[in-house]
């Protein structure tokens, strides 16, 4: 019973690995409902019409990338495909760099032209007063160019995107502050533009009360819900490839905390190291 | 004056910010004009802290090296690296650089692996430290293991109605705890902003507060 209560870490560590490229490299295709605030989200991108535009925040570092870039690939294709227009920002200096080269990705697969079908303005400094400036005078936030140092009035789509209320659509993908709530308080709850998030899976918790409260009109849960939108936009990719590992490797966690609990049961509650 | 003068500009800042958040332009004309003004200026001041963020962390490492101190050897890679950095991306911005390359290569990928390699650390603590030792222990050793089988899609293959769990869990007893968190916190940060308004906080200034 000793040896249940306090099993070696490296050997969780290898079994984790195991576990995980196994389910990698052999998909077992387990069957992913779609939740309803994934449904959400896609409901609301249905809502588009051509000429539209949505503008996706990238408030993200590096360590959000398997669970938000499959999200921007799934968001910027049904949008795409719906006739809408994209502008893109982000207030978290790597988020430019990893979404950006996402939306690259599916705009240059459905042969969409930078400048009248999309628009990346790039990384911009300042938080909450990005968003502020943004909602007075998005060109000004913007310094009056793109990511490339283009001047937004070269590019046609900026003439119908001068504020940030000019989106039919906002999509944020973040991993912490600045996100949701910056985006919430300075657009969504001032002038009603909806504004639907992918999260990554630990934020999901304290995202909630904002779906319970309407502030937010969809949200992805990690890669759960990346997962899902992959599905519903027809691009089944490294989110759904994720999920049978997600699987396994949460079941192998759910039985080494049975097997730590039944030595810590009937091995006279002693306790292992914590 | 040197802690007089900053105290003063936050308050007036403040002040100007507040009052026309609250007050109506019919009242206070000014008032949007002079928020935007001041947006402007915060995010000018923000771009400036990257450079005094720069000179701050060159000090400490120079001084690290030359004093051969704990893990200096550390420290010239850093250095090195930021001057690469700065330079390649003053004189080369742009996609397809060599600036680019190496923030794609060097910079995003080993950020990425040393997230992902907390799954390990979190596997191996769930295992010690969800023990039923009491029954607040086991409340939420039973609500971590539907969540965890309710994020995945075995959770359902094993029991069609976990994920319905995990969701009751998520929509009731945590949103609600959430909100009071998050109200909480909120209301310490307005008494916290009042207190660096009135300048009682001084810890910022350098200070020991009151």
């Amino acid at each position: 019973m000793n040896a249940l209560l306090n099993i070696d870490r490296r050997v969780i560590y290898v079994l984790m690995i195991v576990v995980c490229v196994f389910a990698l490299l052999n998909p077992m295709g387990l069957p992913i409902s779609i939740n309803e605030t994934t449904q959400m989200c896609y409901d609301e991108l249905m809502k588009l019409q051509p000429g539209d535009i949505m503008y996706m925040g990238y408030e993200f570092s590096a360590g959000g990338v398997p669970e938000l870039v499959p999200a921007i690939k799934s968001a910027a294709k049904i949008a795409f495909e719906r006739g809408a227009r994209i502008v893109s920002g982000s207030m978290w200096l790597e988020g430019q760099g990893l979404g950006g080269a996402a939306l690259e990705e599916i705009a240059n697969m459905l042969g969409k032209q930078y400048g009248t079908d999309y628009v990346q303005v790039g990384y911009r400094p300042g938080g909450q007063m990005f968003l502020e400036l943004g909602v007075a005078d998005f060109w000004e936030a913007a310094t009056g160019m793109d990511q490339d140092g283009t001047p937004l009035s070269q590019l046609p789509l900026m003439a119908d995107f001068k504020v940030l209320q000019d989106a039919k659509v906002i999509f944020i993908f973040c991993t912490g502050t600045p996100g949701e709530r910056q985006y919430i308080g300075t657009v969504g709850d001032r002038f009603g533009t909806p504004i639907l998030e992918s999260c990554v899976s630990v934020s999901v918790p304290e995202t909630m009360p904002f779906i319970r409260s309407g502030q937010l009109a969809g949200l992805l849960m990690g890669m759960r819900g990346a997962a899902e939108f992959e599905i519903l936009a027809g691009i089944p990719g490294s989110a759904v490839a994720g999920m049978d590992a997600q699987s396994l490797s949460h079941l192998l966690i759910i039985v080494f905390i049975g097997l730590g609990n039944l030595a810590y049961l009937f091995g006279g509650r002693k306790g292992g190291r914590v | 004056m040197r802690k007089e003068l900053p105290i003063a500009i936050c308050a007036v800042a403040a002040l100007i910010y507040v009052v026309s958040t609250y007050i109506s332009p019919t009242v206070f004309p000014a008032g949007p004009e002079l928020v935007r003004e001041l947006n402007v200026w915060y995010l000018l001041v923000f771009a400036c802290a990257f450079a005094v963020g720069l000179v701050n962390l060159a000090q400490i490492h120079i001084r690290r090296i030359t004093q051969r101190r704990e893990g200096w050897q550390f420290s010239i890679i850093l250095m090195s690296f930021m001057t690469l950095m700065l330079v390649l991306g003053v004189f080369t911005t742009g996609r397809g650089t060599y600036s680019d390359w190496l923030y794609q290569y060097w910079f995003v990928n080993p950020r990425a692996t040393m997230y992902s390699i907390l799954v390990f650390y979190i596997a191996s603590a769930a295992y010690r430290a969800f023990r039923v030792k009491s029954f607040e222990a086991s409340v939420l050793l039973v609500a971590a293991i539907i969540m965890m089988l309710g994020q995945a899609p075995i959770g359902e293959v094993i029991w069609g109605q976990i994920p319905k769990m995990s969701r009751w869990i998520l929509n009731y007893p945590n949103a609600a705890g959430m909100r009071g968190i998050t109200i909480a916190a909120t209301l310490g940060g307005v008494a916290t902003a009042l207190r660096i308004v009135l300048g009682i906080e001084r810890g910022h200034l350098g200070g020991m507060g009151e």
